[in-house]
């Protein structure tokens, strides 16, 4: 079964097509990329998926439940998770709090339970959490606040926010953004690592080395439109592509 | 000192200096004033840290707690004199009610975002004075109402000073430590997550409008009490302690003592009410006071008194006993 | 053919609006260049109020004197203000910081603790109580116009209020710094990077807003004979929930939105005890907020 289907997905901006009928898969395991130049609807697309704007035209679905019209927080519990293009820890909170808030968004916790309450729950979220800064390699400044991490650093914590939501479905977006190229390096490793683990993976990115690298499977968003679906090397010849990236010194 | 030993003796202090030491202070100079003064403190310390609640730890600007404050006290009143009900029962259901109406009043506005729903709460806050001045068939208006019994259980008055303060103590305090549980877990850390980023809270699976219609009922319930408390022990009420200026009163008293610290609300309590006090030669300068000593801090110490100590302590207590703790142990999260 | 009487409240509900939306265009033009609610605007208006008392009760000048030294204090108070209380948090000048969040809350709390230091201030000068305003400066001679009867307040805040804002629209359209309120208003960094001084706009605008404030402090308070340091908190309220209702940031919307509060005030008056009359103006503000988000008239709301 597929776990992501995305079938002729539309989203209009007075009259303007900003995702214009869009549609395809991603299987469990998978380890895709989503890329396309700047204004492709990359953002929007990715948007409509997670619950952030509302659909136009078309559907969603995910785990075979059609998720349109959803808010976020019910699809994240569906086992969606993702990070953000422009980084959004909590920048008062610890790394550890952090990571916390996204284990705590699943496993649930009531202020009742939190007060006169065992602490079944919190043993769980505990450990999710710890379980995600280890991955990540945080968890030796899992006290430091968020907010004296470095850029690099940071990118890892909202991943392991990510992770702790022990997500079925892991939503990057563009996590190359200003890393260097040894930086990328060590992250498609990651990457690469966390979907052997057995998490599908998403990647919308800029970034052409990170995807072409790493990813199994690349599909190419243009002026809202899907214009590529295939393999890396397949993709990588498409002329529909080469001319959509006309101009863009990635490749 | 360990970090968990540390923590104990900071509550057995505050427990000593409440439970001892302020009482033996009470019955040496055994004067109306002092009690009428302490309990005041106490009252206010419970009313800054329902505001905590919801404007320090989730971050969402409240500007009319003063109105949930009032629906508590009325409520208490209104029974106690309508149907003799007794404090053992007036207090809870007086929090309920103000509970209630806080729902009603968050349903509708919850979805606003941050400075429009502060405007919200300043309208309802007003609309709630407005019903409390002005509906005189319920409420006697600006006349107030006087209550006929004072704090009793089963029939037995504790009488006016030394059984009353403690009373209000212990309810404070427990009130207090239901806070610190609240906001010192778990759950705790999805409300700071509302405060830093709610949109991205949403994202990570938390339902946002759930939880703020929550901690907002929550708080509200935590005023109404500390309403019940004031009409209990003051024995009348007027409309005029439930108006904006206490609204604003409140919130300078989170704002001062740094928002985001349980501590810091309740010194900020304690200051902006003995204070002024403790300055009664300087006259008509007390209201004046408020307002200038919530400027000075917010441009000179915007985090407040405790904000950057409790901070750094906070912060340090996570990583120590989290990381002691291994999640084997009591991690103190809850 | 109407009821007089309701041909009457119309007309007082019009002053009374007209009073509204001069100080509202001061909260409008306030946000739009900053994006942030003056708190303290409804004390510019007492200050308003209290100066021209003091002018009239020393020196008994014209109206039109009074007026015109309101209007000085009124900028003064303003400039004051705005370096008192908001300046201080625009300690980097780009954008994200110009109207970022956390800076908006602390300068909504330094005007609200701003507000209450000048509220208390004028009770620790004058009293708290309604001061004593000489009769003859009293704007409320009654006129018969055929059926009803208006006073010459009216009048007066009617024409006062029309002149103003006609300068006001000539000046935001016609004059270099119009100009530049407009574009600080749209685009704070764009137009520091065209030249703009957008400090200086900021407090040009403060002076234009605390300048038609404070005229319809001393306005109001000679229409009613009501002069007390707490007059401008309700006023204040009103007014803010016109500038909510025109749109946050539309001028027109605000005066619009200003005179059908006034008018719903007037006319719920001749229903219910006038100690309700805020209730409407709270109600028309939770209707505002909850169901047309974009303000009545479409101006649309910034996304925090």
């Amino acid at each position: 079964m597929n776990l992501l289907e995305v079938d002729r997905v539309s989203r209009y901006f007075d009259g303007l097509a900003a995702v214009d009928d869009v549609s395809f898969a991603i299987e469990k395991g998978d380890l895709v990329g989503l890329i396309g130049p700047n204004g492709a609807g990359k953002t929007t697309l990715f948007n409509l998926i997670s619950g952030f704007q509302p659909l136009s035209g078309g559907t969603v679905r995910f785990s075979g439940r059609t998720v349109d019209g959803k808010k976020p927080h019910a699809i994240a519990r569906l086992g969606m998770s993702r990070t953000f293009q422009n980084l959004r820890i909590f920048p008062n909170m610890s790394v550890f709090d952090n990571t916390s808030v996204g284990a705590v968004g699943i496993v649930g916790q009531s202020g009742w339970n939190a007060v006169f309450g065992t602490a079944a729950r919190a043993e769980t979220i505990s450990r999710r959490s710890w379980a995600a800064l280890e991955k990540v390699g945080l968890a030796s400044v899992a006290g430091d606040l968020a907010a004296n991490l470095s850029y690099g650093k940071r990118k890892y914590l909202e991943i392991a926010r990510a992770l702790a939501m022990e997500p079925e479905l892991l939503i990057l977006d563009e996590p190359a953004a200003g890393l260097n190229d040894s930086e990328t390096a060590e992250l498609a490793a990651f990457i690469k690592t966390l979907n052997a683990e057995g998490i599908t993976i998403m990647l919308v990115e800029h970034d052409m080395t990170l995807v072409m690298g790493i990813c199994r499977r690349v599909i190419v968003l243009a002026s809202g439109r899907k214009i590529g679906d295939g393999t890396p090397e397949v993709v990588r010849a498409d002329p529909a592509v080469l001319e959509a990236y006309l101009g863009t010194d990635d490749a | 000192m360990s970090e968990l030993s540390r923590r104990n003796l900071t509550w057995l202090c505050l427990l000593a200096i409440v439970f001892v030491v302020a009482p033996a202070f009470l019955a040496y100079f055994d004067q109306g004033y002092f009690y009428q003064l302490s309990t005041l403190a106490l009252i206010f310390a419970l009313l800054a840290a329902s505001l905590h609640l919801v404007t320090g730890v989730s971050g969402l600007l409240h500007l009319g707690q003063a109105a949930f404050y009032g629906v508590g006290a009325y409520v208490a009143a209104l029974l106690s004199i309508n149907y003799e009900v007794p404090f053992s029962v007036g207090l809870p259901l007086a929090g309920l009610g103000a509970a209630a109406v806080a729902v009603l009043v968050a349903l509708p506005t919850m979805r606003l975002v941050s400075i429009y729903f502060a405007v919200a709460t300043l309208a309802i806050g007003q609309m709630i004075y407005l019903v409390l001045l002005n509906w005189v068939g319920l409420t006697e208006g600006p006349n107030g109402l006087v209550l006929s019994s004072g704090i009793e259980f089963f029939g037995y008055d504790v009488g006016a000073r030394i059984g009353t303060y403690f009373v209000v103590a212990v309810i404070v305090l427990f009130s207090l430590w239901v806070i610190h549980r609240l906001t010192h877990s778990y759950y705790g850390n999805a409300l700071r997550a509302l405060r830093e980023d709610d949109q991205c809270a949403d994202a990570m699976g938390i339902d946002t409008v759930r939880l703020k219609v929550g901690i907002f009922a929550v708080s509200a319930f935590f005023a109404g009490i500390a309403g019940a408390l004031w009409a209990y022990t003051t024995g009348y009420i007027s409309p005029g302690d439930f108006n904006f200026a206490n609204s604003i009163l409140i919130l300078a008293m989170v704002v001062v003592g740094g928002l985001g610290s349980l501590p810091g609300a309740v010194i900020g309590a304690l200051l902006l009410i003995l204070l002024p006090e403790a300055l009664r030669g300087v006259g008509d300068f007390r209201n004046i006071m408020v307002g200038l000593t919530m400027f000075l801090v917010i441009v000179f110490v915007p985090k407040g008194l405790m904000g950057e100590v409790s901070a750094l302590a906070f912060f340090r207590s996570r990583f120590a006993s989290a990381w002691q703790g291994g999640g084997g142990g009591k991690v103190g999260w809850r | 053919m109407i009821d007089p009487y309701y041909l009457q409240q119309l007309v007082i509900g019009l002053s009374l609006g007209m009073t509204y939306a001069l100080i509202a265009i001061g909260f409008t033009l306030i946000f739009g260049v900053l994006n942030v609610v003056n708190f303290a605007h409804s004390e510019i208006y007492t200050i308003g109020a209290f100066a021209g008392l003091v002018l009239i009760t020393a020196f008994a000048p014209p109206l039109a004197i009074v007026l015109f030294i309101v209007l000085a204090v009124g900028a003064f108070a303003g400039f004051g203000l705005e370096r008192l209380a908001f300046k201080p948090f625009r300690r980097f000048s780009d954008e994200a910081s110009l109207k970022s969040r956390a800076m908006r809350e602390s300068t909504l709390m330094s005007s609200l603790a701003m507000s209450i230091i000048v509220r208390e201030a004028l009770t620790l000068v004058f009293g708290s109580q309604f001061q004593q305003v000489p009769l003859a400066s009293l704007i409320n001679q009654p006129i018969a116009i055929g059926p009803i009867t208006i006073v010459s307040g009216d009048i007066i805040i009617f024409s006062v209020a029309a002149v103003m804002l006609g300068g006001l629209q000539y000046l935001l359209k016609h004059t270099r710094i119009g100009l530049s309120i407009r574009a600080v208003s749209d685009n704070p960094t764009g137009a520091k990077y065209s030249g703009i001084n957008t400090d200086r706009t900021i407090i040009s605008t403060f002076a234009l807003g605390s300048m038609m404030g404070a005229v319809a402090g001393i306005l109001v308070g000679l229409y009613y004979g009501a002069i007390f340091p707490a007059m401008g908190f309700e006023p204040g309220i009103k007014a803010f929930v016109a500038m909510v209702m025109g749109g946050l940031v539309s001028i027109p919307g605000a005066v619009i939105s200003a005179l059908i509060l006034g008018v719903s005030e007037s006319m719920a008056t001749t229903f219910v005890s006038s100690v309700w009359s805020g209730m409407v103006a709270y109600s028309f503000l939770i209707l505002t907020l909850i169901f047309f988000p974009q303000g009545l008239f479409g101006g649309g709301r910034e996304r925090v």
